[in-house]
């Protein structure tokens, strides 16, 4: 059996750190927002014979230093190519890398045009506020659905551990792609964000399955101290934590690896946030459980 | 959870399989991504293969493309200085619009072209754009309008437009006696009227003007064509009407072909010993006689001011508009009970509100509806508090459809549809085939792990797992839900949770194995423990599905909704079909061969 419990001080440095350094990154590069978020050019070109495949065109595109490029074949011989705004003189060296490339025809544009983002400010706004209230809701069902346990630690605290570790989550995924986006350049959109949001559900998901072993324990095994409970319940959970995640993550490392490029950056989130939401429900929620109880029994 | 009858565990374990088979059958058919690939096909040796082969996934954009709409907006009548904003408002609106079931994914986005503003919407799959091109064109413009300053009922012209007009009209006239002339020596009237008439209605027909009764016309036409002339007659000078000089011909009359109206019928008494058809000519006898006229005309038009003056329009748009309403009801007025529509303004709105009231006290303020006004108030007093009313002839059906058409979202400028074309997806094909595959992959190191690890359970669960993904594939085709890889990441979210239901429920059983329990007792203890963590999890995860849903949109609100409808069939496949496997069970075999549940508990 692992102390956890003695030794979460280890744990908690490790993880204050991991989050001052994604706090600081955030700040200092901040997320490279992708077109999505920013809105870009539209460029649309028409192929006079047949249309070469996408990889031919992102190849001919990457000469030119466009940063995300979304593309899609439209009509019979059209592309449709979807980047951050252009200057025109960059404008003019895609067609002309493009042109180079494809010599055999004859590339004709069909149109330029700059486009808004996809999110608008409104829906922003409102996600913001969706996810505050959801953290809020889970807060209090966790406290309702915890209340037989409120001694020694008050119920809602459970709620509060829950949100902690998963606000460490989402801060040092988030903080990596903020890394992630100053070294090599890699742009979030909406994709990004509802990765985000499948780790808040699965942190969370995680977290009580371990809370609800605390509670069990506590109920059934009264007479054992308020820490060796929890090292006790957080033992008994942790191969079922290891399993599950480690499932997930079969299916996740399958997919970087071997699924397409266009979804790499959305899967990265997932498995980051599969491994520290599995970390922080063993290592940190329940150790601040320790935490709230000898708070309050020191004042 | 109570001891339990094995007669009903095989019962249940029947409908699972059923319900299998057909989730199943029903996921089956799968079109080809694009033209030149296969898709999956129900073969024909399977009873009922071309029903099965109706059920489609629906796939988002980014996993197949669909179709790409440009729409032109109007913003003549927006100050420049609000037209982005009013642009972003025709963005909002038809975003929610085309996504009221949230699970449609659209992309709408914001388009500018030399100043011109558009709209893109790109949909995915193809048979849903006409539905969507309508619903979107069924988007009410709601624009709040104040008088014009600049308009004024007489158009006041100045001296030398005055005098312009003047000497173009004296030259009309004179060439209207010309003609006149022309045509009363015998020259062919119709000619003339094809080569000088200025009535588009009538000049290719050689002014030929049919038949008509009194009231047709204006009354000078009229008093000329039914007194003065003769059949067969020319004006000798030409007439003049607000419209301009006319050359008119008589060509014939009559007495009109008599009608009675059947209503008038009815208030006939007929008596008995009275003939019906004496008193039926005695009633047409006893109507007014009723003139009809054949004639020609040929038209040369005068100017009036209107033609000199640019038209001003009446009413000029005010910064309020469609984007800003908030909701909208329906309210029954206190004194006659008559339906009411009522609209509610966002904050921003309801200052706007407050101030284009105060601005106007004593005027009227004009509610305009596709471009039509549909209430024209006076303003008594400045309006806090952002409420508008417009009261109008409704009936109830029409107030109701009113106020469901503005709360899906009202337009701030007018659109057109200029565009249409099909885009393929924007992940390619390359791509989404490579992330099938590996998926798969992933699937099958997941379904070897749980049985390596969990045995006999493993195996088992590894049934209920496929027997899940079935059904929820199939419920995406049913409802249906699109999917885009937002979706897929809930579903394989989803799957995840399904996953660890069963790995909660085996742990468990474990435990209870090793402190000495038989199998079947282990595993109802296990279960029932197992449960409430299962329980407390998917609960936590649907709140916070339902919140996205609620405020969410389009791709959220997606992901959302196939999370949700995930993580339900998961809790139904831990405690029905994982359960029922294993009770199924014999209890003894297993009891004897304790290695098939795990390796930790072979003695």
């Amino acid at each position: 059996m692992i102390n956890i419990i003695q030794k979460r001080n280890i744990f908690f440095t490790i993880s204050g750190i991991l989050v001052i350094a994604s706090i600081v990154s955030l700040l200092v590069w901040g997320l490279n927002l992708g077109i999505d978020f920013t809105g870009g050019s539209l460029l649309e070109i028409s192929f006079s014979e047949n249309r070469p495949e996408s990889t031919a065109v992102l190849d001919a595109l990457s000469e030119v230093d466009l940063g995300e490029i979304r593309l899609q074949p439209t009509g019979f011989s059209e592309y449709i190519i979807r980047t951050r705004d252009l200057s025109e003189e960059e404008h003019q060296q895609v067609l002309a890398g493009l042109r180079e490339v494809f010599q055999s025809q004859d590339l004709v544009e069909n149109r330029f045009e700059s486009i808004g983002p996809v999110i608008g400010q409104e829906l922003q706004q409102k996600a913001i506020i969706a996810i505050a209230i959801a953290l809020i809701v889970i807060i209090l069902y966790i406290a309702y659905t915890f209340r037989k346990v409120s001694k020694p630690v008050a119920s809602w605290k459970y709620g509060i551990s829950a949100i902690i570790a998963l606000g460490h989550d989402i801060l040092i995924v988030t903080g990596i792609f903020a890394l992630l986006g100053y070294l090599f350049e890699v742009e979030v959109g909406i994709l990004f964000v509802t990765a985000l949001l499948t780790v808040l559900g699965y942190s969370v998901n995680d977290t009580i399955v371990v809370f609800d072993r605390v509670r069990e324990n506590l109920i059934y095994r009264p007479k054992d101290t308020f820490v060796d409970t929890i090292n006790h319940s957080v033992n008994e959970t942790i191969t079922r934590s290891i399993n599950t995640s480690l499932t997930t993550l079969l299916v996740l490392l399958s997919l970087y690896f071997l699924g397409g490029t266009t979804i790499k950056e959305f899967v990265l989130v997932l498995i980051l946030g599969t491994v520290f939401g599995t970390y922080s429900s063993i290592f940190i929620a329940s150790p601040l459980l320790v935490v709230w109880n000898q708070l309050k029994k020191k004042s | 959870m109570g001891p339990y009858k094995r007669k009903n565990v095989f019962w249940t374990i029947g409908l699972v399989l059923l319900l299998a088979v057909f989730s199943f059958l029903v996921d089956w058919h799968a079109s080809p991504l694009e033209q030149d690939s296969q898709g999956l096909n129900v073969p024909g040796w399977v009873p009922l293969s071309s029903f099965w082969n109706e059920f489609d996934y629906h796939l988002g954009l980014d996993l197949k493309g669909g179709t790409h709409l440009v729409y032109q907006t109007d913003t003549s009548d927006i100050d420049s200085r609000d037209r982005e904003s009013a642009v972003e408002g025709v963005r909002d609106v038809i975003e929610r619009r085309v996504n009221a079931f949230g699970v449609s994914e659209p992309v709408v986005q914001t388009n500018e072209v030399d100043g011109e503003y558009r709209i893109i919407v790109e949909l995915a799959g193809v048979s849903d754009v006409n539905q969507a091109i309508t619903m979107i064109g069924e988007t009410p413009l709601l624009e709040f309008k104040q008088q014009n300053p600049e308009y004024s009922e007489q158009i006041e012209l100045t001296p030398e437009q005055q005098q312009e007009m003047d000497e173009y009209n004296k030259q009309v006239e004179l060439k209207a006696i010309d003609i006149n002339n022309r045509a009363l020596a015998g020259e062919d009237f119709d000619v003339l009227a094809r080569e000088f008439s200025e009535d588009p209605g009538s000049k290719d027909k050689g002014g030929d003007l049919g038949w008509t009764s009194r009231g047709v016309f204006v009354p000078e036409f009229d008093r000329v064509l039914f007194e003065d002339l003769d059949v067969g007659q020319i004006t000798p000078a030409p007439i003049k009407t607000q419209f301009g000089y006319h050359i008119i011909k008589k060509i014939d009359e009559r007495q009109a072909v008599d009608t009675v109206d059947f209503e008038d019928l009815n208030d006939l008494e007929i008596g008995e010993d009275n003939n019906k058809s004496e008193v039926l000519e005695n009633a047409i006898d006893n109507q007014e006689p009723n003139m009809e006229v054949w004639s020609k005309h040929i038209l040369i038009a005068t100017k009036s001011e209107v033609d000199f003056a640019p038209i001003v329009d009446q009413w000029e748009n005010t910064a309020l508009s469609g984007k800003h309403l908030e909701r909208a009801y329906v309210e029954y007025d206190q004194t006659t009970g008559d339906p009411e529509v009522s609209l509610e303004f966002n904050d921003e709105g309801a200052e706007l509100f407050e101030q284009i009231t105060a601005d106007n006290i004593g005027k009227p303020v004009a509610i305009f509806l596709d471009q039509y006004p549909i209430s024209v108030p006076n303003v008594r007093e400045k309006i806090t508090g952002g409420r508008a009313v417009i009261t109008g002839r409704f009936n109830l059906t029409e107030a109701k459809e009113l106020v469901q058409r503005l709360n899906a979202g009202a337009l701030p400028v007018p659109i057109e549809i200029i565009s249409q074309q099909t885009v393929g997806p924007t992940l390619g094909k390359v791509s989404v085939n490579k992330s099938i595959f590996a998926g798969l992959i992933g699937l099958a190191a997941v379904a070897l792990f749980m049985i390596l690890y969990y045995r006999l359970p493993g195996l088992l669960s590894v049934l209920a797992l496929s027997i899940y993904t079935v059904v929820v594939l199939m419920v995406f085709k049913l409802l249906p839900v699109t999917l885009t890889l937002a979706g897929v990441a809930g579903f394989i979210l989803s799957i995840g949770m399904a996953v660890d239901a069963n790995v909660l429920i085996f742990e468990r059983l474990k435990e209870e194995l090793r402190s000495g329990r038989e199998f079947s007792g282990a595993v109802e203890e296990g279960f029932k423990r197992a449960w409430t963590s299962i329980r407390d999890s998917n609960i936590s995860t649907l709140l916070t599905c339902a919140i996205l849903i609620w405020f969410g949109s389009s791709i959220i609100k997606g992901f959302a909704i196939t999370l949700a409808i995930g993580v339900l069939i998961s809790m139904f496949s831990a405690i029905i079909i994982t359960r029922s496997f294993l009770r199924v069970l014999n209890a003894d075999k297993v009891n004897k061969h304790r290695w098939l549940v795990g390796r930790s508990l072979k003695h």
